[in-house]
């Protein structure tokens, strides 16, 4: 199937759950980009698409806490679906009240979001294709202790502290952010001095970041903030058996009861 | 045992923060105190109402201000006074120490271990040994200064 016959094909099936919804939350075509768009039964669907990148979880979770009675439609990348789930699990928003429509990302666009699960749980429309490998994961961790030093301290160093990465993470909903409190993060300090803003961030995101890059894509200054936060996402899947996004039904991981027994399971490279 | 004269004293003295739960590890700590049991004067002991209190962001301050090592002791798992609050430490410590080694800094640094209140005798051997551990790795300054 093409993408054109899928948006074709999903424009039909919206018009055909629009009845049974209150509307229904997708990207809309803007120029060359597409943007989240409520659309509301009667709606021109024509402009309706698919793209690869956008934090449609965030329009959602705004959508559903300004009309927390109305049920919404809600065409889900494999990213979105498990970034809702991740939501749900922290009663930021009532999946009961969602109809998710799954599209799958074509290879193109898996390759271009470095993602290795391009599909969603429940897919309707489109084909799964395989996940692109994480080798530059361990091509990273082949650099030695101090050239990773090097290489964060330089990267972090051009870090204008914008909080883009902050305010674009779907998962990030916190009203209170210890980014902004000076004691752990020193106000007025560009950039934020090593290793206080970021390491913080990536602490904040374990067990909940589902490698969708955003973050990366929107930061100004080029920081490949995905792959320390890809890093902490390969231990929690190999050792907790936890794969963020996968199941409503399970804790959320760094809050939940389940213990480490073996603190042993987690050891550091070796590398000096 | 001769005591080593204060010429020979190693020129490094690391500074160690140790976070230690109120209920089990502190109480361990004031066990080995008036067990007069020997123990590098290195650690700073900070205590804290539970484990699962030290946050990371607790943990990356302390680094940043200047400790060279940090301790972190709580009760055993299924002694926790709040039940399940070691739970999280048991998680968080360990992934941050993951975190430290993808920044390039020595996971050695920073080190969970369960005492309980009646293990005088362990805690003062893991601060013996935590101690000479992190004289070995050397300053953090080395890493913190931008």
């Amino acid at each position: 199937m093409d993408q054109e016959s899928l948006v074709q094909a999903l424009r039909k099936a919206v018009q055909e759950l629009m009845p049974q919804v209150d509307g229904v939350i997708a990207l809309r075509r803007v120029g060359d980009a597409a943007a989240a768009h409520l659309y509301q039964p009667g709606d021109d669907l024509s402009d309706l698409t698919v793209a690869a990148q956008f934090p449609l979880p965030t329009s959602v979770r705004l959508i559903q806490a300004r009309y927390p009675d109305k049920t919404f439609g809600v065409v889900v990348r494999g990213c979105d679906e498990r970034q809702l789930i991740e939501l749900a699990k922290r009663q930021q928003i009532n999946l009961e009240r969602l109809r998710l429509i799954g599209v799958a990302c074509n290879a193109e666009q898996a390759q271009g979001c470095k993602c290795d699960l391009p599909f969603p749980s429940k897919l309707d429309f489109g084909e799964a294709v395989d996940g692109v490998p994480q080798d530059f994961l361990d091509e990273f961790l082949a650099k030695s202790r101090q050239e990773r030093l090097e290489f964060w301290k330089h990267a972090f160093s051009k870090c204008l502290k914008c909080y883009g990465c902050r305010n674009i993470c779907p998962e990030c909903f916190c009203k209170q952010c210890v980014l902004e409190e000076g004691l752990w993060v020193k106000t007025g300090a560009v950039p934020p001095p090593f290793p206080m803003f970021h390491l913080i961030r990536a602490m904040h995101t374990i067990g909940k970041c589902i490698a969708c890059g955003e973050c990366e894509r929107t930061c100004p200054a080029d920081i490949p903030l995905t792959l320390l936060y890809k890093l902490l996402r390969r231990d929690v899947e190999s050792v907790f058996g936890y794969h963020a996004g996968a199941d409503p039904n399970e804790a959320p991981l760094m809050d939940s009861t389940i213990f480490l027994a073996d603190m042993e399971l987690l050891r550091p490279s070796q590398k000096g | 045992m001769s005591l080593p004269s204060p010429t020979a004293q190693p020129a490094y003295q690391p500074k160690i923060i140790g976070f230690l739960c109120n209920w089990c590890s502190y109480a361990g700590a004031d066990l080995a105190g008036t067990s007069r049991m020997q123990y590098p004067p290195n650690i700073r002991i900070v205590r804290v109402r539970c484990s699962g209190r030290v946050s990371a962001e607790l943990v990356l301050k302390t680094f940043h201000e200047g400790a060279d090592g940090i301790l972190v002791l709580g009760c055993h798992i299924g002694d926790c006074h709040y039940i399940d609050g070691n739970h999280r430490t048991s998680k968080r410590i360990p992934m941050l120490r993951q975190l430290l080694d993808y920044a390039g800094i020595e996971p050695e640094r920073l080190r969970l271990e369960w005492v309980s209140a009646a293990e005088g005798d362990r805690f003062a051997r893991i601060v013996g040994e935590f101690t000479d551990q992190i004289r070995q790795i050397g300053p953090i300054k080395r890493v913190m200064v931008t």
